[in-house]
């Protein structure tokens, strides 16, 4: 209990960060590689503090309110940048994140300015933070099993087989990005009611870095990579202060690494090695109907993966 | 009034030297470098370190620049990126973990820069150059500002030169085309990928010193928002193309002007983001952008 009254801060930031890599997860786990979550994330921000500070609304509603501004934003920039793909999508959203800052900057007294926002004093508590996380990750956990799953995996893997086979792929990213704009504000919102604060300064490139590298080292495939991820990147600063001033050094070598030998993040790893042992114990393994279905889709999706690309 | 116009041409070349590797690169080998912006920095900053043991003149420092970019860039190419590579077949997954490890070796820099110089900003006064302005008729100009140009001019026309003429330029173009297909012709992806590395590290390193000389000072943040402009000149250009990389670098230079003389310096950097995001609308492809067929 001791540990947990001195530790509150990083509690509640595992809990906001996991919400923030969610935001640039979801995206991925449709093949869309966009940062437009750490946007929504400072129109969340924004527009609680606004709400609380002149309204005075309870912590709920402003959330709540944030929430919804933010997935409309999000649906109608999906409409923006339908005709994008691959790196050219990845750039315009971080032009997105990077227009909101500056709208931030000079949005004057609305925004105020370059000082941001004081005084956003709500009934937020630790327990609604968790409570909301574990709506979300139980939310997520239904998308990760039976057809849901293996539709979202067939729109990642290629297109174009999943429209000729009746699976809406154009619908389905525009949802990527409304969820993915929901799940940001709410970590944006939540943030500020419970630092009482925004700053444009906090909406920066390093935030997309940091919501980008939480996803890859824990994994983009599950929720639980996300998980592992922000838990990973909220409390390695404070382990590495052993390191002192060479903390930067270890976090960019601990990405590169992950970049070159875990592709798949942690829960990749895991998996594979799992499978890996699994595979060496059982003479003729029996893979139950689940890991059989994920298989095939993968055998029928990955003949034609290389070729004709560029 | 001609003084703003030459100020934003500098301004424009020192962009253009910066963009051009990472265009070339980004067009032909597939390679998008995050931390091209931290390479530039970096060589600024062994230049800086020399120059404060000897005092040494503009030429050697500007070696020196390029010799130090070309190492890092070759290291980043050789020790993450062709790993990265060789263990995704599939490029789309590849072009992602290439942007993340870029990431992770422009944290890297950027920590090592800011601990070593406390993040004080650093310049070449010991150097034994001084800048002197002329008066060209009615219009000053410095030497620095003819030096930034002719480097940016002749730079640029050796490169388009090279990719149009050469033979191994037509190869290079090859791979950006179809790497398979290039790789059954006879061309060394390998080898080609690290020269195309080596000589855009050597760009970014030629800016650093450049942009020192021309700003005075630098810190070791200069990088990242360099390279936020880059994007944009480069996708407002069209990825890969020499002349579209000049076009984008100016027309980014002129508009950054602009708005810093008419509207508010804060606004500044609504600009280059502003010009993706329409340019990424209007033009996917960008102004001198070839088609590319791709699957999405």
């Amino acid at each position: 209990m001791i540990w947990y009254e001195a530790n509150l801060v990083l509690i509640e930031a595992t809990f906001i960060n996991f919400l923030l890599a969610l935001s640039i997860q979801i995206p991925l786990r449709v093949g869309v590689f966009s940062f437009a979550g750490v946007g929504s994330y400072g129109i969340g921000a924004y527009a609680a503090a606004i709400l609380t500070i002149r309204y005075d609304v309870p912590a709920f509603a402003a959330i709540g309110a944030a929430v919804v501004l933010a997935a409309v934003v999000g649906y109608l920039f999906s409409l923006v940048v339908a005709r994008l793909s691959g790196l050219y999508l990845a750039m315009a959203t971080v032009a997105f994140v990077l227009i909101i800052s500056v709208l931030a900057v000079n949005g004057g007294e609305l925004t105020g300015g370059a000082h941001g926002l004081y005084g956003a004093l709500s009934d937020l508590t630790t327990g609604g933070v968790i409570a909301v996380c574990v709506v979300v990750a139980a939310l997520l956990t239904l998308t990760e099993r039976g057809p849901l799953r293996r539709r979202i995996e067939a729109v990642r893997e290629d297109p174009e087989l999943s429209l000729s086979m009746g699976i809406g792929v154009v619908p389905m990213r525009q949802l990527a990005f409304t969820v993915s704009g929901a799940l940001g504000a709410c970590a944006g919102a939540m943030n500020t009611l419970l630092r009482t604060t925004v700053s444009p300064e906090e909406l920066n490139f390093h935030l997309i870095v940091l919501a980008l590298t939480m996803v890859v080292i824990g994994g983009s495939r599950s929720w639980v990579g996300a998980f592992i991820g922000a838990v990973i990147f909220t409390w390695l600063p404070s382990l590495l202060s052993v390191v002192g001033e060479w903390q930067g050094v270890v976090y960019g070598v601990v990405v590169v690494l992950a970049a070159i030998f875990m592709p798949t993040g942690l829960v990749g790893a895991a998996k594979d090695l799992h499978r890996r042992i699994r595979g060496r114990n059982r003479a003729v393994p029996t893979a139950p109907d689940d890991v059989k279905e994920e298989r095939e889709v993968f055998e029928a999706l990955s003949d034609d993966s290389t070729e004709g690309v560029r | 009034m001609v003084e703003t116009l030459i100020n934003a041409v500098t301004l424009g070349s020192i962009y253009l030297l910066f963009a051009l590797g990472m265009s070339v690169a980004w067009g032909t080998i597939g390679i998008l470098n995050f931390a091209h912006g931290s390479t530039f920095m970096i060589s600024a900053m062994v230049a800086y370190y020399l120059v404060q043991q000897v005092s040494l003149p503009m030429p050697v420092m500007i070696l020196i620049g390029g010799a130090v970019g070309m190492l890092v860039s070759v290291l980043t190419q050789a020790l993450v990126f062709n790993p990265i590579q060789r263990r995704n077949p599939d490029l789309l997954k590849a072009e992602m973990q290439i942007v993340v490890g870029g990431i992770g070796v422009a944290s890297v820099l950027l920590a090592i820069a800011q601990n070593l110089t406390k993040s004080v900003p650093f310049g070449f006064s010991a150097s034994t150059f001084t800048i002197r302005a002329y008066w060209v008729g009615p219009v000053q100009i410095s030497n620095v500002q003819l030096v930034i140009l002719v480097a940016a001019a002749v730079l640029a026309g050796l490169t388009a030169w090279w990719l149009r003429s050469a033979r191994a330029g037509l190869a290079l173009r090859a791979i950006g085309v179809n790497p398979e297909v290039a790789s059954l012709m006879g061309v060394d992806r390998g080898r080609m990928a690290l020269g195309t590395m080596a000589a855009a590290g050597a760009l970014a390193g030629i800016a650093g010193i450049l942009l020192t000389y021309y700003l005075g000072s630098i810190a070791a943040e200069t990088g990242d928002s360099l390279l936020i402009s880059a994007f944009a000149a480069i996708i407002l250009g069209g990825v890969g193309s020499v002349a579209g990389v000049v076009t984008g670098t100016m027309i980014l230079a002129f508009a950054e002007t602009l708005v810093v003389t008419h509207l508010s310096g804060t606004w500044a950097n609504a600009v280059a983001f502003g010009l993706i995001f329409l340019v990424l609308l209007f033009l996917p492809r960008g102004i001198f952008g070839r088609k590319e067929v791709r699957r999405t």
